[in-house]
């Protein structure tokens, strides 16, 4: 923060802002393996925005500030006036090679890459293209730089018929679809429709009863809450995956925060991350039993 | 504020924030200054004509700081940023907050029950420090009384001091009082319920706690035209009701002007839970960075100002702050643009003395340098205006 800050103002040099960065990422890869994560995030921490390396790619300006859903962040619209172009070096969105393997890309959803646009294209139209001139290509760049898990975020509810097959086909990893910032209960059998290896939920908004017990996906389960400070107590979210296990029964259970945890300060989120790998640890533990 | 300021067609006048010097923030984190930093405080000096500020670079010269050095730096920081929006032209002023860390952090170290945990990014490349409830909330001590004194002794124009409002305080908080066992097993519908009830004591309370006690303070010393400020208002679509029943629990029946700040939202959601807030007497409101930078005063040319109609219909006929200065980038409107700003706005409420002018929010992520071109054109803009109207 304060070499981000002191460059804006011309009062520290660009050497002195990626050694920043490279410091935070190693303390996150310390706490990450600390925490016995099965899969490895660089945290994005040099993304200013969902969006931002993705725009870098595209050589396209941020445009107007607009508030991330209802918190106290602000991302910059992406600015994609006219025919959008195919992507060549989607390096932005690779880990560094710190980062340990196997590693999970982040990335947004085409669906809400397309709502969030600042565009004079037909929405529906710009959503395909950003799945296969922007979303693929930067996926295919993840996944050759490491990641075996590619998790879309889609906080925006509502739309389920996205076209998703672009992403899936021939893709050797496990695709999640991540729905959050809202209740998912009304449209759990859309969702189980999609091209996807797996869904994720926010159950800090969704009733677990919601989720049913016909779960023929791998489960994505946000249990950890990204937006509260409190930590969550480890006997209880264990039995919050445990229960999972047994009522929804998936083909795979992932334990994850509801969002990303970038509305916390580092050291609570640090703190969170730790919990998740304890309460996956001892659920493991309990399953083998 | 005075009766003639009330009725004066496009007042002028800042929101809050201004960046704050590099001598400043060295000086008071005991880091060593160097020429750069006495020649800005000499030019800016200089440029200003602030009155005797030779005494202040004598005093840059003699650090290490003791507690009331640096005090007394944070006092010339103040005067400094006074005199440049005086010498902008604007009609009424503060200090660009030079004396607090930030809006949310300076109220929450002054009040009981907050405890820090940690920075969070707003935006870009930008953070603000967050802390969470965790007891009782209560005013440990009066937080803008002392800056206010020192302003009333200096100030030539007219003050407005900006206050930070309950409902933001509380949604930029973590909640660790309120709402804090949880068990994902229970009914979502359930743990929801909980929640806004909770939420709805936590902001009520720092309304009642820790707002209206500090505007009490300030109204004591002789405060007159008060701004809470409320960027967060809009965060929670379905909870506008709340922030007016906070903003009405703050200022209810205390004997001043009282103004509000909002920013970067959607303003339509204000509508109608505003409607309740007749002692509300301005709404300071950020449109520029959501307008055109071509010239016009049509509604096709001035796209960012579409709901400004909806302020002009309130029924207790509040004055619009019109926000013509987008704040997140280092463009400088041109007069000619802000004219046009001001006459779609004149034109659309048909009454210019409901119309003030202002940056579109706190002005500290710019330069002083940005910061002063920008509101010396929003005042020749003002000016531009007037001729076209005959005012």
């Amino acid at each position: 923060m304060a070499a981000t800050r002191g460059i804006d103002r011309g009062r520290v040099g660009a050497d002195a802002v990626d050694q920043a960065f490279a410091d935070d990422q190693a303390a996150f890869v310390r706490v990450q393996t600390k925490a016995g994560m099965d899969f490895f995030s660089d945290g994005l921490l040099k993304w200013q925005d969902i969006f931002r390396p993705l725009m870098g790619a595209l050589g396209v300006k941020p445009h107007t500030l607009v508030r991330w859903f209802d918190t106290n962040t602000f991302f910059r619209e992406p600015e994609l006036v006219g025919k959008v172009a195919t992507v060549k070096n989607p390096d932005g969105v690779v880990a560094a090679a710190s980062v340990p393997r196997p590693r999970v890309a982040t990335l947004p959803s085409p669906y809400m890459f397309s709502r969030a646009a600042h565009s004079d294209q037909d929405r529906n139209r710009l959503m395909l293209d950003l799945a296969q001139r922007v979303l693929r290509p930067a996926i295919d760049a993840a996944v050759a730089g490491g990641a075996e898990l590619v998790h879309l975020e889609d906080p925006w509810l509502g739309y389920f018929g996205i076209k998703l097959q672009a992403l899936h086909h021939n893709l050797k990893a496990t695709l999640a679809f991540h729905v959050y910032f809202g209740d998912a209960g009304p449209h759990i059998a859309q969702l189980l429709r999609l091209p996807v290896d797996a869904i994720g939920v926010d159950l800090i908004e969704t009733d677990v009863a919601e989720l049913g017990s016909v779960w023929d996906k791998g489960l994505v389960a946000g249990i950890i809450n990204g937006r509260s400070s409190i930590l969550e107590s480890l006997d209880n979210t264990v039995e919050v995956a445990r229960h999972l296990a047994d009522t929804v029964r998936p083909r795979n259970l992932f334990l994850t925060s509801n969002c990303e945890l970038g509305y916390l300060p580092t050291v609570v989120a640090e703190q969170k991350v730790l919990r998740l790998g304890e309460a996956a640890h001892k659920a493991k533990e309990l399953a083998s039993v | 504020m005075t009766a003639e300021l009330d009725h004066k067609p496009l007042l002028t006048h800042e929101i809050g924030s201004l960046d704050k010097p590099g001598w400043r923030v060295k000086a008071y984190a005991g880091k060593p200054l160097d020429e750069k930093d006495l020649e800005e405080a000499r030019a800016w000096g200089e440029r200003l004509a602030v009155p005797e500020y030779g005494k202040l670079l004598d005093l840059l010269r003699h650090a290490p700081f003791g507690k009331e050095q640096k005090a007394e730096i944070q006092r010339w920081s103040s005067l400094y940023a006074l005199r440049l929006e005086e010498s902008a032209g604007l009609d009424v002023v503060y200090d660009g907050e030079q004396q607090r860390t930030e809006m949310y952090d300076w109220a929450v170290n002054h009040t009981n029950g907050f405890e820090r945990r940690g920075s969070v990014r707003a935006f870009d490349n930008k953070y603000y420090s967050k802390a969470a409830v965790i007891g009782p909330i209560s005013l440990r001590e009066p937080f803008h009384n002392a800056e206010f004194s020192y302003l009333v002794s200096v100030a030539d124009a007219e003050l407005k001091i900006p206050v930070t409002g309950a409902y933001t305080i509380a949604d930029w908080s973590f909640d660790e009082r309120y709402d804090v066992d949880t068990d994902l097993r229970e009914p979502a519908a359930d743990r929801r319920r909980k929640r806004k009830a909770a939420r709805r004591d936590f902001v009520l309370e720092v309304a009642r706690s820790l707002i209206r006690p500090n505007l009490e303070s300030l109204i004591g010393l002789g405060a007159g035209w008060i701004q809470v400020d409320e960027p967060g208002a809009s965060t929670e679509a379905d909870e506008l009701d709340l922030f007016v029943d906070s903003f009405n629990a703050s200022v209810e029946g205390l004997n001043a002007t009282f103004s509000t700040h909002l920013c970067f939202s959607d303003y339509n959601l204000f509508f109608p839970a505003i409607e309740r807030m007749s002692q509300c007497r301005q709404f300071a409101v950020g449109f520029a960075n959501y307008d055109s930078r071509e010239l016009g005063t049509s509604d096709e040319k001035r796209p960012g100002y579409q709901v400004i109609k909806k302020f002009r219909d309130l029924s207790y006929k509040p004055a619009l702050g019109l926000g013509v200065l987008d704040i997140h980038s280092d463009f400088i409107e041109s007069p000619e643009l802000v004219r046009d700003r001001v006459l779609h706005a004149v034109t659309v409420f048909d009454d210019p003395s409901r119309i003030h002018v202002t940056p579109d929010c706190g002005l500290r992520t710019r330069s002083w340098k940005v910061a002063y071109e920008k509101l010396r054109n929003m005042k020749a803009g003002v000016e531009l205006a007037r001729e076209a109207l005959r005012l």
